[in-house]
């Protein structure tokens, strides 16, 4: 019998937006809001279909997910803007398997982590990774790149336990 | 045209945006005069429009990111569940024995799900009947010829927008898989064959696009076709987003012409009561000679005692308020007379002679005039003779 993963539903804490994102171009993009109760997990990968490989083991581990490809440049993700993410803003997880050679895609880790910063953030990285990166990642849970589908679902579910447990302790 | 009530937040997010502009069209025409608040309606209805095609462009250019979005899988980690959306390939063989070959695979629970594909005009006239009876025969068919072998296999129709269908079926169903039945182009009673394209730019489950043509078997259309649909679709929709914006700047300017017309006449109107009105209180005055000719005569007129008097042989004006009356007087006398009058203002000199004068009376009332001239004082002092009353009106 398949078993339903036990996230608890964390109390969402806004930050304010930093003057860096309030100076960039709002954009007018606004994807979808859920439409799936928890727990839900948003992946975020540029690869159509890595990301659905990721999704559909999430799916059968008893998820609701969401696939962003990620921005393709500067200013695109609606994170970075006032208009907000709604995938994001009420995901238990985030999976980020953006590549972070690019800046497009650091900004978006930024902004979760300025944003959403109890929401639990797992982050494919790479071997190599620069200075800002590995500031970057600080509070994130890294997996080395490339995580099959199989490592990034048994670490998200790792995580959601972890999750619970802080949850009920906080109970 | 997706549905503002979809969602709770949604129709949360439309109430709110309807009040805010609501707003200040209601306080413009509370605190402001009528245009005042045309112009307000006329503005927000211009922002809001700009808003939805600004929208609307950057969903037809593809500029959105395409978040897809799936729920958790339903049932057992061996069961899966296929939705197989079709309509008028439902008549094909092929897909039929694709139904039959997909609910003979054990765990697999299959949905058919054919939306009614009601047109705008069907939904508008209410004329749906016998398209939803079409999709019903199609469904009832494929499901009996399943049912005839031994296959459980569950279907509804739809009457809402195949993609809405899909979604809701999504909340319902919960599929691991979509297959999306079309025929190459679209025809008129069948699926649009970017609707696959669609559904797998919405949804984070594999998606196949199954073509079926009379007589032949599946196929799935590649990459550069499927490219192509994304492109004709994309145009159709600009095409078709154009022509509804034209008749929608054609509505509202004919809407907000209509209530300019109506203000000006409604104060057109106005104007012409009160022109009317003035009409009437001016033809309710006595009337106004354009000249009046007279004559003052030396003992011209008998008195009540049986002598003759000094005489103007008219003694009662009638005059407009601000209104110059012209006065043409003979004095046959040999010496001047004058019509005077402290209460209207007037003093006039009337010399020896026929001469034409002026008489302007600033305010109304009705005014006692006589000589000032010394002459016949019986005459001066009575009202007829050398004395009369001036009505300025």
């Amino acid at each position: 019998m398949h078993r339903s993963p036990t996230v608890a539903t964390k109390g969402r804490q806004e930050t304010p937006i930093r003057a860096s994102a309030a100076r960039t171009r709002a954009v007018d993009i606004d994807p979808r809001p859920w439409r799936w109760g928890h727990p839900r997990v948003l992946v975020e990968h540029p690869d159509e279909a890595a990301g659905l490989a990721i999704a559909s083991g999430l799916r059968f581990a008893g998820y609701a997910v969401a696939v962003c490809p990620g921005p393709r440049g500067h200013g695109q993700c609606p994170l970075t803007g006032p208009a907000g993410c709604a995938p994001a803003h009420d995901a238990d997880l985030v999976v980020c398997s953006l590549g972070y050679e690019r800046e497009a895609a650091r900004e978006v880790l930024r902004e979760l982590h300025t944003r959403y910063p109890a929401t639990p953030l797992l982050v494919e990285v790479p071997s190599e990774m620069d200075a800002e990166l590995r500031e970057l990642l600080d509070g994130c849970h890294p997996l080395p790149a490339p995580a099959t589908p199989e490592q990034i679902v048994a670490t998200v579910q790792s995580l959601s336990g972890h999750v619970a447990e802080e949850g009920l302790a906080g109970a | 045209m997706r549905s503002p009530f979809h969602s709770e937040q949604e129709a949360f997010r439309f109430l709110l945006l309807l009040i805010l502009a609501l707003i200040p069209i209601v306080l413009a025409a509370a605190l402001g005069p009528t245009w005042l608040a045309l112009v307000v309606l006329a503005v927000v209805l211009g922002v809001l429009a700009l808003r939805v095609a600004q929208r609307r462009m950057r969903k037809v250019r593809g500029l959105e990111l395409s978040v897809k979005m799936a729920p958790p899988h339903v049932g057992s980690a061996a069961e899966r569940r296929v939705l197989v959306v079709a309509n008028d390939t439902l008549d094909e063989e092929a897909l039929l024995s694709e139904v039959e070959r997909l609910a003979c695979v054990p765990d697999t629970h299959l949905l058919l799900l054919v939306p009614a594909l009601i047109t705008t005009g069907a939904r508008l006239t209410g004329a749906i009947d016998g398209l939803c009876d079409q999709a019903r025969v199609r469904l009832k068919t494929a499901l009996d010829r399943a049912g005839d072998h031994g296959l459980v296999v569950a279907g509804e129709i739809s009457e809402a927008d195949p993609l809405e269908a899909i979604e809701d079926t999504f909340a319902t169903f919960a599929p691991d898989e979509v297959i999306v039945s079309t025929r190459w182009e679209r025809a008129a009673s069948g699926l649009e064959p970017r609707l696959a394209g669609l559904v797998r730019e919405r949804f984070a489950v594999p998606v196949r696009h199954l073509v079926f043509e009379p007589g032949s078997a599946a196929q799935e259309p590649d990459e550069d076709t499927e490219a192509r649909y994304r492109q004709e679709f994309g145009e159709a929709a600009a095409r078709k987003f154009g022509l509804k914006t034209l008749a929608g700047v054609g509505i509202l300017a004919a809407v907000l012409l209509s209530m300019v017309a109506l203000v000006q006449s409604s104060e057109r109107d106005e104007a012409r009561a009160a022109s009317q009105i003035a009409a009437a209180q001016a033809a309710a005055l006595p009337p106004v000679a354009k000249v009046v000719v007279l004559k003052i005569i030396p003992e011209g007129k008998l008195g009540p005692e049986g002598e003759k008097h000094d005489a103007f042989t008219t003694t009662e004006f009638n005059v407009r308020v601000g209104q110059p009356q012209q006065l043409r007087i003979d004095n046959t006398d040999t010496v001047p007379h004058s019509i005077t009058s402290p209460g209207a203002g007037v003093n006039i000199v009337l010399m020896p002679g026929t001469h034409t004068y002026t008489l302007l009376v600033r305010h109304a009332g009705v005014f006692l005039w006589f000589c000032a001239f010394r002459c016949d004082e019986w005459a001066m002092q009575h009202p007829g003779y050398m004395s009369g009353y001036i009505t300025a009106s």
